[in-house]
């Protein structure tokens, strides 16, 4: 081009700010650092409230409850970043499981065959919602209502009608059963502490998820197509694919949780799972995601799944009089996102 | 020299309302042809027909001397047309490097490894920044926070970085304040002096004749009027634009005062941007941009 | 074209992949469907059943199967609607009551909001039976008898028992918060049990969150020697909790599912409680019908109590296949 040294020079004088630029500043600056404040602010106060809470057997139960929050948490977070809502996830869980469950079982199938066909479906639930959304430019909110709604229906009619009862026949006595349930819901054991396999699904979902956001032209999309789809298009961004690829990523996690649903219980309730989405949503929410997209964080989601798991298992441990479990729940969640806000204005004040 | 973009008769109809009737414009290399109008005067059919958004009904449109019909804004862009909207040219909330290269971005790797250069797009970033005049202190910023001038500037530089042959620039100075129009049309007189043709949209006569070449004035969708710089003076381009006649009859119920007496101001800040003192030349000494 | 190979990619994967063992295939092989005709020859009449269910109950699903069942043979029309929440379930009677049904079997889990409609029916001349819960409204509100359990008997009967056992420290698993019935049988352990109890509540909705609720809660608390969980489903949950606590806390249970009686036979389950909701479905209608041919009340209108029933290991075989096939 014009001058490679002016270019060269430039180079350097970047590297040079980029030194002087304050580390503090930077760390400030990233989504999730309000999630990890109100993390370590909630750990503490459970460590001294509840004493079992600190032994490591407790936590891997609070990873646990953690990772099934968190699995649906991160691919949720990206949609939000991405700028649309996605009500559906919670039942969307149950389905997975339904169909994965009920076409081994009246198929008399190996069950790798099920899980391989509720993929599909699942995928195909995504795919639905995002094109849904492409093609009719209703707000997602009200499209993924409809998913929510019409799931929640079709998991108990087709249960009802297929299996006869409300909830599946066990088909834990079926070939390929003990191989399945060791992907999707087996136990390791670490330094003598056993802890669900569900927790490596969790960390390899933030890991990819991380991946994609900050260093993938997929990535760079989302962001754009959430914080202005219009520019987003303009300069030839696929607005309508990078969004029923979204739709499309969180169902890949409904199926992964479904499918652990099924193999960690043999049975599935086909009325489970209303309202988990919500639980989902919050903890993208707490993990820094704006409700309004654009902005947002994998690995912020993932902390919010974690704090959601700490409070839930802490009050528990704590042996807080029962009764006031939710308000509880509530208050901490209340709190925790009250912080993440603080420290974000903090941030950009500075 | 052959135009670059050639606008003949070109009408556009939607339903039964003509939007757009028989406009002739064309755009030469080096050269910044602005289109002036009120609103509703068809400026954004007009920027929609070129940028490939719309088709045109009638008449004909050439790039490059070869008779075209636009299907995308992808093929405008393919064809060497970038399109800089007045309020959509930026996310708001990513940061410079990654706004710079969006939709466009540089990967290595293969398949489904296939990762952003990074390290690539930040440094061409602050070089691209650098030869269009601006100083950034840190690409990460968001783009947000820049000011509104310094956002089109952005959005200039990328589509000259992307081998723009043709600038289609929506309104750039409409939204900002006086000094922050006049750094804009110092970095528009800038990638003219880099051999780009540019349309310049505009409803003020005063920032269009400080940059520009030809002149195309639009009224209710039909040419008013198609000058070139040397055949009109500012005080002339101002009148029609304003409407002429009309202009005398409002001056005359508001008491009077000279119509022109209003341009005083807006010229007095382009000053301060440079480049007032003409357009072919070069633009007055490269002051720093106001960065705050 | 890509479709069309996926799809048979897909059958032949299918077909490739059966199972040998389990499945729907081992069902059929040992299915008996009850089903039948009408032994009667009354009129067609028309009886509507509507309750407090939330969707996809299981326990719900198998007091319809009892009634299905007491229909075909009575020559019944039989009529269902559910709705959890209490004003609904009152606009649910009401339309049956529109709808001029010959008999309404209901269920008082919130009295007061359905004292009025319940008395609308008695006024259209519409004869009521409640079942399940509520038994302690039944006559005042006109109702002609109440089949069900009572909850607090029902936990007494599970306090007494764990007493016999030697157990010293129990945690009742709550799935449903505010729900009276649930309260009224923890409460029930509690007056006769002559050890500690504790109460958890969990998100019954969620079941990954019911398991690690109740691990941390045995993690937290290792005097637990005892799980008493509410529902059938929950049982299995708690027994992998205490697996994964290492507790040596056994887990007994209020109803029956399969995989409670595959628990109770394996031993991993002490023992279960069961209203036999298979029985309140049935005698429901069953009963509606002798009023209405021959106005006969069992009892003589007092409460039919359809529990509770301890069920243990050896209950476990014969109750296999009659909880496979959704009845028990």
């Amino acid at each position: 081009m014009t001058a490679t040294s002016s270019t060269k020079e430039s180079a350097e004088e970047l590297d040079e700010r980029l030194v002087r630029r304050s580390l503090v500043r930077g760390a400030m600056s990233r989504p999730e650092l309000g999630a990890v404040v109100g993390a370590l602010a909630v750990f503490v106060f459970f460590s001294v409230v509840a004493d079992s809470f600190l032994e490591t057997s407790s936590l891997s139960t609070v990873l646990y409850a953690s990772s099934t929050i968190g699995i649906m948490a991160v691919p949720v977070a990206l949609l939000m970043i991405g700028g649309e809502f996605d009500l559906s996830t919670g039942v969307m869980v149950t389905s997975s499981a339904l169909v994965s469950s009920m076409f081994s079982y009246q198929m008399t199938a190996n069950v790798w065959v099920g899980i391989g066909v509720s993929l599909l479906v699942t995928l195909a639930i995504g795919v639905f919602n995002g094109v849904m959304l492409s093609r009719t430019k209703l707000p997602s909110f009200i499209i993924t209502l409809g998913t929510f709604l019409m799931l929640t229906g079709l998991n108990l009619g087709l249960t009802k009608q297929i299996s006869g009862t409300v909830s599946t026949k066990s088909i834990s006595d079926m070939e390929g059963f003990p191989a399945a349930q060791k992907v999707f819901a087996s136990q390791l054991t670490l330094f003598d502490v056993d802890f669900q396999v569900t927790i490596l699904w969790w960390f390899g979902l933030v890991a990819v998820a991380t991946w994609v956001l900050l260093r993938t032209r997929a990535g760079n999309w989302i962001f754009a197509v959430g914080g202005g789809s219009d520019a987003a298009r303009a300069v030839g961004v696929p607005v309508a694919r990078t969004k029923i690829g979204l739709y499309m990523g969180v169902a890949l996690a409904a199926w992964i949780s479904g499918q652990h649903l099924l193999f960690n219980y043999d049975v599935v309730q086909s009325g489970e799972g209303v309202g988990n989405e919500l639980i989902y949503i919050a903890a993208a929410v707490i993990g820094g995601c704006l409700l309004t997209g654009g902005y947002g964080s994998a690995v912020g989601a993932a902390v919010g799944a974690f704090i959601f798991g700490m409070t839930s298992k802490g009050i528990v441990y704590a042996q807080w009089e029962p009764d006031w479990f939710k308000f509880f729940l509530g208050a901490m969640l209340l709190l925790a996102t009250l912080l993440n806000a603080w420290i974000r204005k903090r941030a950009e004040a500075s | 020299m052959s135009a670059l973009i050639e606008l003949t008769d070109v009408s556009k109809q939607y339903g039964h309302i003509k939007a757009l009737d028989a406009v002739s414009l064309e755009v030469h290399p080096g050269e910044i042809t602005c289109v002036l109008g009120d609103n509703g005067a068809g400026k954004s059919t007009l920027i929609k027909i070129i940028a490939g958004l719309h088709r045109h009904d009638a008449g004909s449109f050439t790039v490059e001397g070869e008779e075209t019909r636009l299907g995308s804004p992808r093929e405008a862009l393919d064809r060497g047309i970038a399109t800089v909207y007045q309020d959509l040219a930026v996310v708001p909330l990513m940061p410079v490097w990654r706004n710079f290269f969006l939709g466009s971005e540089p990967t290595v790797g293969r398949g489904p490894f296939a990762r952003l250069d990074v390290a690539h797009m930040r440094r061409t970033t602050h070089a691209a920044l650098l030869r269009m005049g601006i100083d950034l202190r840190d690409v990460d910023q968001p783009i947000g926070t820049l000011s509104g001038g310094e956002r089109q500037c952005v959005a200039i530089a990328r589509a000259v970085h992307f081998g723009a042959k043709v600038l289609v620039l929506d309104e750039p100075t409409a939204a900002l304040g006086v000094k922050q129009s006049g750094v804009v049309l110092k970095y528009v007189a800038n990638a003219r002096d880099q051999g780009l043709g540019v349309v310049l949209i505009t409803h003020n006569p005063h920032h269009a004749y400080l940059v520009g070449d030809r002149f195309v004035l639009l009224k209710r969708g039909a040419m008013a009027g198609s000058h070139a710089r040397a055949d009109i003076t500012l005080d002339e381009l101002t009148r029609q634009m304003a409407g002429g006649s009309e202009l005398d009859q409002l001056s005359h119920e508001l008491g009077g005062r000279a119509a022109p007496g209003a341009a005083a101001e807006v010229s007095a800040a382009a000053g301060t941007g440079g480049g007032a003192d003409g357009a072919g030349e070069t633009p007055a000494p490269p002051e720093k941009p106001a960065a705050e | 074209m890509l479709s069309a190979a996926v799809a048979a990619a897909v059958t032949a994967v299918a077909l490739a992949g059966c199972s040998s063992t389990g499945g729907k295939r081992a069902e059929e092989e040992r299915a008996a469907d009850a089903g039948g005709r009408s032994a009667v020859n009354t009129p067609r009449w028309k009886v509507a059943m509507v309750t407090h269910s939330g969707d996809g109950d299981t326990y719900w699903d198998i007091v319809q199967s009892g009634a299905k069942q007491a229909a075909v043979k009575d020559n019944i029309e039989f009529l269902y609607a559910h709705d959890e929440e209490a004003g609904r379930q009152a606009q649910l009677v009401q339309s049956m009551i529109d709808k001029k049904v010959d008999g309404l079997i209901v269920t008082l889990a919130k009295p007061d909001a359905m004292k009025g409609v319940v008395a609308k029916a008695a006024k259209a001349g519409i004869p009521v039976i409640t079942i399940n819960s509520g038994q302690e409204k039944s006559k005042e509100f006109g109702a002609l008898t109440h089949i069900g359990q009572d909850e607090t008997v029902a936990g007494e009967a599970v306090g007494t028992e764990l007493n016999e056992q030697g157990r010293k420290n129990a945690l009742c698993v709550l799935h449903e918060q505010g729900n009276v019935g649930h309260e009224q049988r923890c409460d029930g352990v509690e007056k006769t049990f002559d050890g500690k109890l504790k109460k958890l509540y969990v998100d019954g909705t969620n079941m990954p969150d019911v398991q690690s609720s109740v691990t941390a809660k045995l993690q937290s608390d290792e005097d637990v020697d005892t799980v008493v969980t509410l529902g059938a489903p929950f049982a299995a949950t708690a027994v992998k909790a205490a697996e994964e606590a290492d507790s040596d806390a056994r887990t007994v249970t209020f109803d029956l599912n399969a995989k409670v009686v595959a628990g109770l036979e394996d031993g991993s389950i002490g023992f279960a409680v069961d209203q036999q909701p298979y029985l309140q479905g049935y005698e429901a209608v069953d009963l509606m019908w002798l009023h209405r041919y021959n106005a006969d009340m069992l009892g003589g209108g007092k409460p039919v109590l359809t529990g509770p029933q301890i069920l243990t290991k050896k209950d476990a075989p014969e109750l296999a296949d009659y909880t496979e096939r959704g009845t028990r």
